[in-house]
Parts: structure tokens; sequence; C-alpha cells
């Protein structure tokens, strides 16, 4: 069973061979964006990329935005952006040729698609050779001499276990409790995103403090709990982004104990953290 | 000291280093050796651990030496750690390759290449610590830039950015004939200006 167009198969599903009507396993090749989908298109359709048929080829890519629609699957909107250029091309493509002097340039409308394709190609190409060299950790593997694993030896004060970390957010906890408070509209509760930038100030005013004096405070938009919640997350964030360390005290055995300090990392004043919220978050 | 015994040396640093050691770094080292001597001897040590039959070999990567098991031994290693998860996605795969080559990149020039969104799969690789932000571009907007870590050469076998296989050139492809190749990614003329805070990227950067 086959979605066709233009009398050429395009898609191909076929039937799970099941209990009833409804059960169909649906191979539908996925595709990396619409720039691959064209990609795949103009292969199958076995044309020049130089001189794409583009009615052809636009209209092969709308029957396959349909059948994922039929399917219920999510159409990214970047599908239906190519789809719109496509229609723009075409109808350009209709347009009469004006006749202007012998110089005049004549831009190919299709001349920009191609080129983003080539290009995309291109590093799909590179994509599938870098795919292919030996990977570490999936074909070789490095010839460790009783360092354990892939994580990097921590310095013995920088060590902090997560159960501390745990344990001291729980003892902010309970000597903040604050009294059941009627119910009432409050402001949107303090972000996560705030939280960090609030933590990072302070630790620019002080060298150190300590993860509890991070997390208690006396007043925080959305209640005391919320802040709490938020610093704990702000500070593993940062933690994670290298912006600030966290550290604690080690007894004779080696056994991390003792307050848990906080710090500013390597990485506090490069400022990426602070962009990568923004980027990423 | 004699040849044998500066060799058992450098075999046993590159093994008890879990990261690439530099030829610079063991010339340190290695009583009266410099950086060529000890490219002599790497080279020795492989070939001996080839002519004797030994299931390890010693890399070049990320501008040092490391020790790996021969990719024959891949099944046994992988029945031996069966948790270890290096799977990389289609469009991972393709965004680090627009990374590799075009770098530093902004995250729009990357999505304008691959057609859809680059966000979330940048995040997956800056986490896998395969790609970092390596500064803005000073337009409006100051983008970030992206690039890749010493951690990308370590894990697809590469001793720097130079030894990436040559992007093939785009007219080539349509042609189906061999044009000449574009050239390699740090050759390339970057068009966008450097943030003058960041160093000039050098052939290795331990990070």
């Amino acid at each position: 069973m086959s979605a066709s167009v233009d009398g050429q198969a395009t898609i191909a599903f076929e039937p799970l061979v099941a209990d009833g009507p409804h059960r169909y396993a649906v191979k539908l090749p996925v595709f990396e964006g619409p720039l691959d989908l064209l990609l795949h298109l103009i292969r199958i359709n076995e044309v020049d990329v130089h001189d794409i048929p583009v009615a052809r080829i636009a209209e092969q890519y709308v029957a396959y935005l349909e059948l994922m629609r039929e399917l219920n699957l999510e159409i990214a909107g970047e599908y239906l952006l190519m789809a719109a250029t496509l229609a723009w091309i075409k109808s350009r493509m209709l347009l009469p040729r004006e006749e202007e002097a012998a110089e005049a340039e004549e831009v190919d409308p299709r001349a920009e698609l191609v080129a983003r394709l080539l290009e995309y190609q291109a590093f799909k190409e590179a994509a599938g050779e870098l795919d292919g060299r030996p990977r570490l950790g999936r074909d070789v593997f490095r010839a460790e001499v009783g360092a354990p694993g892939e994580c990097p030896t921590p310095e013995p004060e920088l060590a902090v276990r997560v159960l501390d970390l745990v344990e001291a957010y729980r003892r902010v906890v309970e000597q903040q409790a604050e009294p059941p408070a009627p119910h009432e509209l409050s402001h949107e509760p303090v972000t996560v995103r705030e939280c960090m930038l609030a933590v990072m100030a302070r630790l620019e005013r002080d060298e150190v403090v300590s993860f509890e004096d991070l997390l208690a405070v006396e007043q925080a938009r959305g209640g005391r709990r919320a802040w709490m919640v938020a610093a704990f997350l702000a500070v593993l964030e940062l933690a994670r982004w290298e912006a600030l360390l966290l550290y604690q005290g080690v007894d004779e055995e080696g056994v991390p104990t003792g307050t848990i300090r906080v710090r500013r990392g390597p990485e506090a004043d490069t400022g990426h953290w602070r962009d990568a919220i923004s980027e990423v978050m | 000291m004699d040849r044998d015994a500066q060799r058992r040396i450098v075999e046993a640093l590159i093994a008890g280093s879990p990261e690439p050691v530099s030829a610079a770094r063991l010339a340190q080292i290695v009583p009266e050796a410099n950086a060529s001597r000890i490219r002599e001897l790497v080279a020795e040590l492989n070939a001996h651990y080839e002519e004797t039959g030994h299931a390890l070999e010693v890399w070049e990567v990320a501008g040092g030496y490391q020790l790996r098991t021969r990719i024959a031994f891949a099944p046994y290693l992988q029945a031996l750690q069966p948790r270890r998860r290096v799977r990389l996605s289609h469009a991972a795969l393709e965004t680090l390759a627009v990374v590799a080559y075009r770098q530093p990149v902004t995250r729009a020039e990357i999505e304008r290449i691959r057609g859809v969104e680059a966000g979330p799969v940048l995040r997956g690789l800056i986490e896998r610590g395969l790609v970092r932000i390596r500064g803005h571009r000073e337009v409006p907007g100051r983008p970030l830039l992206y690039g890749t870590t010493d951690h990308f050469l370590e894990v697809f076998g590469l001793a720097d950015l130079k030894d990436l296989p040559t992007l093939r050139d785009l007219r080539e492809l349509a042609a189906g004939e061999a044009a000449s190749e574009d050239a390699p990614p740090e050759a390339e003329a970057a068009p966008a200006p450097r943030d003058p805070e960041e160093p000039l990227p050098g052939p290795h950067e331990l990070h």
C-alpha cells in the first residue's frame, strides 16, 4: 500500500498483519528537515538538482506533508516555510520573462534553493563520514590503567556528595518553615534564571558563601520555599556550567564532611553561563 | 639512557594518562629526549605492538598520544560495558559537522544550513563535551559562537582540525566529477570578525 503522486510511488507504508483495521506499521522514511526531504524527492525522481522541475517536486512535497497530517504527525514550522518557498519559486517560474537588454541577468528563482540543497548535502555527507570513523567509546576504547571511567579525577577538597547537598537543603527547609498562609493570589514565583543571576551577584560580593546561606532568604516573591527550590536548581545549573564550585572539607579518611561552601568557578567571568541561559534554556 | 629504556618510559606514560599527552610534554619527562625522538619512539612502540599482535595501539588525537584498544575488539568491549551510550543522532552528527567545518559559527548559521532548529541539539552536544561556546560575533545581537572541543577530536580520532576530511566541493557533488576540493576548515577565510578577547585557536587547546 502506498501513497503515490503523479503515478510514481513516493511513500510506502505497510499494514501489520494483525487484529483489526487499526493496526498499521507505518514505514515512513524519516527526514531531518525540509532540505532532507527535498533531496530525497530529487533523488527518487532522478532529476538534475540544477534543473529541478519545481511544479512536480512541489506537488510531491505537499503530498508528503498531507500524509504527515493524515497520520497525525507533527509538522514542524520549517516544513511549512519550505512549502511556501516552493510555491513562490513556482510562481516566479511561471511569470512571463521580460524582454530586457541582451545583458540583462536572469536570476534563476531556483538558484538560492539549489545552493542551499547542495550545501546541506555536503554536510549530510560529512556527517556520515564522521559517523563512520572509529569512535571512542563505540569502536575503540582507552586502555585505562587504574583510572576510573570517564570522570576526571576530582580534587579531594572539591568533592561534594549529593547526599550532603540534599541534607543541607533539608536543614534549610526545616529552619525556614513558614506558617501555612491563608490562600491568596501571589505574584509569579521567582524563576531559576533570576536565582542564577542573584547567586552569581552574591558570589561577586562575597568570595565564599555557604550553600545553606544561598538558600535561606528573608523574603522572596512567591514565598521563601519557592526561592529555596529555585536557588537549589540554580546552584546545580551554575555548577554544571562551572560558573561556581561546590566544595566541602575532607576528613582523615578522605570522606567529605562539614559545611558545603560555594565559590566562583572558572567560567564565572567568561559569562558564557549567562549567555547560555538566554540561548538555550 | 638507551633507546629501549626511553621507549618503555614513553609506553608507561602514555598508558598511565587517560587524556592524550603531547610529544612536548613527554619530552619534558623522558630523560634525554626531545619531541622528535618521542615521535620516533612512539612509532617504534606501535610497530612493536603490531609485530607482537598486541590488542592495543597508540593513536594521535587532540594533539597528543593515547593508548587504545584495536577496533577488532570492539564487540568484546561493548559486551563488557553495555551501559555506555555514545549514540549520536543524525541531527546531532549533521550539526556537529557544520560546527566542525564552519567554526566559529552561530546558531542561526547552523539553522540556515540545516533548515531546522538547532537549539536542543546544540545543548546536547555541549553537554556531551563535543561543542563549546567560543565567544560572540561582534554584530548587533552579539550571537554566541560555537566551536568543537578537544574532546571532539579525541572521540573522532582526529589529531587536530586539519585532519578533518575535506568538505566536498559543492559543484563536484552536483556534477558528479572529481572537481577541486574545498580547503580544510582552519584555512577557510573566516568572514566573521573574531571576538578580540578570544585567543586565536591553536592546533590544540587543552580545556
